[in-house]
């Protein structure tokens, strides 16, 4: 009975680990992937010119990690981590039922789950990539001047570290989503934008229905400044919490995805 | 025999449209093709024997097994797809031993099994170039790869032959029935009579999503041969062509309504015809430019079998 059991895991891991291969390879080479490489490198662009307009027209009132951290906090986590995972997570199922290649892959000796698990793994690794190299040369342009101050790459591996969660577990949702609606992007879209952007800033316990407002909890509040406007009427949950919560999150959306995706029947459009 | 596919009353509806309908039917090993004119129900029945799709209604089991959500037995089941659909990015070779790796074979074997199945439908020189790339052809051979890459026991074909030029088609025709020779069981689906007949006499006729016949091919070519066919004859002199036939019993009317140097025939022995017709030519010096039988496909012969 154990030996089976055992042999049943392994069995998923592997298939795991194939689907897993297989679509890391396919969304390297996809057309969609340079194309949000690009999206995810606008900041670098913006940091560069920040960085210019401090050295070359002697404006340096603000310090390089400032600067930063409100990069992080207006591009990443309000724009760029949303799109990547709402892009990738919803085509994790939405993509095989336009390009009607889920045949391929349901008459294969892979259980669903691993399939979903697979592929979503691959794509938010991609989207992972993407972001953490923007984040690292944006700190590296950022702080050009101040490399060998070690206390400034704890902030970056506190953000860049944020950065991941929030892909890890918006990706879940959209994948989740992207399995049993059609037009996931349009509704992708309005949570993103709609939803997240207006919840988080509702008092008391309702702003804990927005994943935002965790990703938020992990980072320090700035009392003042540009940008602070951004963390109004945050009332923080602990980092621990926080942290758990967005694994539940993930967690959950992704058993969800799996026995949506077991269940449900897709039927290719002719 | 035993029966390897089995399917008990298995039905199933897309809302309001019947796609299939109380199919109750025993596959045994060797070749079996499921003929039927386009949108009869041959990919719902392939879909449901897949488990692509569930059954409304009634059940499908391979080797006794049920097939829907049990992914185990995809092991020995190669299915190609009737659509056109890849993952263009990729190589051919990639998307084979990408499929392959879905198997859990070590790599020595998947490469071993993928460069045999490209080298089987000629695709091993052009293995390094993107799907997208590829000619109709060559884009079809792929998906045929894919399906017995990994030797399954059991091929699903949907429209196999789609695509294909004559030469491809001989060869893969040729493929299919070495597979039959291995003992395998292969589904093939088509709307071309020809096609099934060229591969297999084991037919199971669909239309409506109903098996409307089932059993040896030379019982539905005698139904098609006592449908009375209609053969349009161009040529230089057609009335002169035509009077000749008019005294003939097999032929039971001529029609001069549509082109012009056309003639249309009614005919209740296609074969007496065709034997009559290059005499007829020779002895009143007509040169012949086309010559086509517009009712010559499967929905006609359905239709005329059915009564409609």
């Amino acid at each position: 009975m154990m030996e089976k059991k055992t042999e049943k895991d392994w069995s998923f891991l592997s298939s795991f680990g194939n689907v897993f291969s297989f679509f890391f390879l396919l969304g390297r080479k996809a057309k969609k992937t340079k194309v949000f490489y690009l999206l995810s490198f606008i900041p670098v662009v913006m940091a560069l010119i920040v960085k210019f307009g401090q050295v070359f027209a002697s404006r340096s009132s603000l310090t390089g990690i400032y600067v930063f951290s409100n990069f992080i906090m207006t591009f990443y986590l309000q724009f760029i981590i949303l799109i990547l995972a709402l892009f990738f997570g919803t085509s994790v199922c939405s993509e095989e039922l336009e390009g009607k290649t889920l045949p391929y892959l349901t008459t294969r000796p892979v259980s669903k789950a691993s399939f979903i698990l697979g592929k979503y793994a691959a794509y938010t690794l991609l989207i992972v990539t993407m972001t953490v190299v923007g984040v690292i040369l944006c700190f590296f342009i950022l702080n050009f001047n101040q490399l060998g101050d070690l206390s400034l790459y704890k902030i970056l591996f506190r953000d860049t570290a944020v950065l991941v969660l929030g892909l890890i577990c918006y990706t879940s949702l959209f994948t989740f989503i992207g399995t049993f609606i059609k037009r996931s992007i349009m509704f992708g879209l309005i949570f993103s934008f709609g939803w997240e952007n207006v919840i988080q800033y509702f008092p008391g316990s309702t702003q804990r229905f927005a994943i935002v407002h965790f990703l938020k909890s992990l980072l320090p509040s700035p009392s003042s400044g540009r940008f602070s406007f951004l963390l109004f009427r945050l009332e923080p949950t602990p980092p621990f919490m926080a942290v758990i919560m967005l694994i539940l999150i993930t967690a959950a959306f992704l058993g969800l995805a799996c026995v949506v995706f077991n269940f449900k029947e897709y039927i290719l459009e002719e | 025999m035993k029966a390897v596919i089995k399917t008990e009353k298995l039905s199933k509806w897309y809302g309001n449209i019947l796609g299939l309908s109380d199919v109750t039917l025993d596959i045994e090993a060797g070749i079996t093709g499921l003929l039927g004119p386009n949108g009869a129900g041959k990919s719902t029945f392939l879909k449901l024997i897949t488990g692509q799709i569930k059954a409304n209604i009634g059940s499908v089991r391979i080797n006794g097994e049920g097939v829907r959500n049990n992914h185990r037995l995809f092991s020995k089941i190669g299915f190609c797809p009737e659509s056109d659909s890849f993952y263009e990015e990729m190589t051919g070779w990639e998307f084979v031993t990408g499929l392959l790796k879905l198997h859990n074979l070590p790599s020595s074997e998947i490469e071993k099994k993928a460069r045999k199945a490209l080298g089987i439908v000629d695709l091993e020189k052009n293995k390094d170039r993107r799907i997208k790339t590829y000619s109709r052809g060559m884009r079809q051979r792929l998906k045929f790869a894919q399906a017995i890459a990994h030797e399954p026991e059991i091929l699903i074909l949907d429209e196999p032959l789609n695509g294909l030029d004559p030469l491809g088609r001989r060869k893969l025709i040729r493929l299919i029935k070495s597979l039959r020779d291995e003992g395998k069981t292969v589904i093939v689906s088509s709307h071309v009579l020809p096609e099934i007949e060229a591969m297999t006499n084991d037919i199971i006729l669909i239309h409506q999503g109903k098996i409307f016949a089932q059993g040896d091919i030379h019982y539905i070519r005698d139904l098609i041969d006592t449908h009375p066919h209609m053969i349009s004859v161009k040529c230089s002199d057609p009335r002169k062509v035509a009077s000749r036939f008019i005294k003939e019993d097999f032929v039971l009317n001529i029609d001069f309504s549509s082109e012009k140097d056309t003639f249309v025939v009614k005919t209740n022995n296609r074969d007496e015809f065709f034997r009559y017709l290059p005499l007829i030519f020779i002895e009143e010096n007509s040169d012949v430019k086309e010559i086509t039988s517009p009712d010559d496909n499967l929905q006609a012969v359905f239709d005329y079998l059915i009564g409609e």
